[in-house]
């Protein structure tokens, strides 16, 4: 319970925590929503998480909370809790921009996303949607139209992408909840840069009905909070089979909030060797702190992890030009010129190597499955590196420097480029937080939040507050 | 001489004709171009895609950084019953 909770207070509570005040009578959503726009207002000039606040669609839904509790109404488990979307994800009545300057012409979104609803329907209150790299294809978090999102740990640095927005804003205490996506890594890599807690499910589970694409056989959605019980209470909300995406498997929803106490006791856990092997000292204090933390003494090796990372590159680049042939033939003056060179590129790849990538796929899924015959979940790191400065163009792997904007997601490639599972968990190091991903199998995100949640009970994973 | 005003056909295709000089394409070449260069402006060619002056590097080295993930795909041998799997069940 929260004690005369101050608007310090609201903003740094736990989306469970407020909704427990709101169901309870003794906050209003009303109060949480003007605390978080006063919030948003005062703090977004730095982050510039932000690029359209629902002040007037908020305060309704806010309204309509608190008069549904006076007349005895049950509310839903995020009732007050204030979310916002990556801004790829529909809003009823804003154009889907999704980081670029052409869809700024689109009409108007007649219909909220699926996932929208879906937390609407468990009682969130939408608040605005959030900064993104251009199209989703992007690891830095910058985007040349809106501004870079700046990183609340230390605004010189980058968020991570593409999700940037999404992880400022939770991270920088604008909101409890983000909505994300992930086609290579763009939910774990903002995660790790912005010291949060972030969950890609597996392919297939969460609708992307009412999103804008970049990669149809990759592409996942999934939440963002500073807590692994919000990220499964979330993620609770979301679950469930919708039609409207050709992908979303139909499924029975598993709820993993009952199931996060259980722990990671008798779980088979391994660290990734090989290419999963860290180079940077951030990554590897992580690693192994957690390794130590959870008792886990075995490695294991990905086979062919480097040549699944070149498979999703080829595809994403493929698929990505694709999606974007039109516009790259009547508009490509209006891109953010890093991102439509990559997308030329992408359209002149030979398809017969884009299906051998494909063919290559189906093999690495089964040699991934056979592993999780052995262990329940793998871990490894989710970004090479913490938060580069923005506009930095290299970091040094190894003994190699390598370009920014395509290598921060080397260890997320790999794993969602066959599904699976992955809760990015934040390693508070100092002075910038790290993540570390927690692998399991499909459809286990269960096991991977139990990790996660463990961790966190022990004090080695927290979203630490900043100090900015 | 006074000259006689062009008919519309001709109007047109004189505009058109101003309009593809001012453009600022790269011009190709071939004789001085790297290999990469001419296959990035032949390709936008045939795709349709306007490169204008300077873009080719950018693109060029884009496609060259695919093509050697490319590659270390290619090399790895498969069965030729191997289905391949563009949406898929994890």
């Amino acid at each position: 319970m929260l004690d005369a909770p101050t608007p310090d207070d609201l903003t740094w509570s736990t989306a469970g925590d407020l909704a427990a005040e709101v169901t309870a009578g003794r906050l209003k959503a009303l109060e949480i929503v003007e605390v978080t726009l006063a919030r948003i207002r005062a703090r977004d000039l730095l982050l510039n998480s932000f690029t359209a606040v629902t002040e007037q669609r908020a305060r309704e839904r806010a309204l309509a909370l608190d008069e549904s509790r006076a007349s005895g109404k049950l509310l839903g488990p995020l009732a007050g809790v204030p979310f916002a979307v990556k801004n790829l994800f529909d809003i009823a009545g804003l154009p889907t921009i999704a980081g670029s300057k052409i869809n700024r012409e689109k009409e108007p979104a007649r219909r909220d996303a699926s996932l929208i609803e879906r937390l609407e329907h468990a009682g969130a209150v939408l608040v605005g949607a959030l900064n993104m790299g251009e199209y989703a294809y992007d690891f830095t978090g910058e985007n040349i139209h809106d501004g870079p999102s700046r990183n609340p740990h230390d605004f010189k640095r980058m968020t991570g992408g593409s999700s940037g927005g999404s992880g400022g804003a939770v991270a920088g205490g604008l909101v409890p909840l983000a909505l994300g996506s992930d086609t290579n890594g763009s939910i774990r890599v903002p995660s790790s840069c912005c010291g949060i807690f972030g969950l890609k499910p597996t392919y297939g589970r969460l609708s992307r009905a009412r999103t804008f694409p970049l990669v149809a056989s990759l592409d996942h959605v999934g939440p963002m909070a500073r807590s692994v019980e919000d990220l499964a209470l979330t993620y609770d909300a979301l679950q469930g089979f919708d039609p409207d995406d050709p992908a979303c498997v139909n499924r029975t929803a598993q709820p993993v909030t009952p199931l996060l106490r259980r722990g990671a006791t008798g779980l088979r856990i391994a660290v990734a060797g090989g290419y999963f092997k860290p180079r940077g000292a951030e990554a590897l204090q992580a690693i192994d702190r957690v390794a130590v933390a959870l008792g886990v003494d075995r490695d294991i090796d990905i086979p062919q992890a480097e040549r699944a990372r070149s498979a999703a590159f080829l595809i994403t680049a493929s698929e990505g030009a694709s999606l974007h042939l039109d516009r790259l033939r009547g508009r490509a003056r209006d891109y953010d010129p890093a991102v439509r060179d990559r997308l030329i590129a992408g359209a002149m790849v030979p398809a017969s190597l884009v299906v051998k990538a494909h063919k290559f796929r189906r093999w690495y899924r089964q040699e991934m499955l056979k592993l999780f015959a052995d262990v329940d979940a793998i871990l490894a790191p989710a970004t090479p590196c913490a938060a580069p400065l923005i506009g930095q163009q290299t970091f040094i792997f190894g003994d190699q420097e390598l370009p920014v904007r395509a290598n921060l997601g080397i260890y997320t490639q790999p794993i969602s480029f066959v599904g699976l599972p992955v809760v990015a968990a934040p390693i508070p190091l100092s002075p910038l937080p790290i993540a570390v991903q927690i692998i399991a199998a499909p459809w286990r995100e269960d096991i991977a939040l139990r990790v996660a949640h463990t961790l966190e009970a022990g004090g080695i994973a927290a979203a630490a507050r900043p100090t900015t | 001489m006074q000259r006689k005003p062009l008919g519309k056909s001709k109007r047109r295709r004189a505009k058109a004709t101003r309009k593809l000089r001012s453009r600022p394409l790269r011009r190709i070449s071939s004789r001085h171009l790297h290999s990469i260069d001419r296959l990035v402006e032949a390709s936008a060619q045939a795709l349709g895609i306007p490169l204008e002056h300077g873009w080719t590097e950018g693109v060029a080295f884009n496609l060259q950084l695919i093509l050697r993930h490319a590659k270390l795909v290619d090399e790895f041998q498969l069965a030729d019953d191997i289905e391949p799997a563009p949406v898929f069940y994890a």
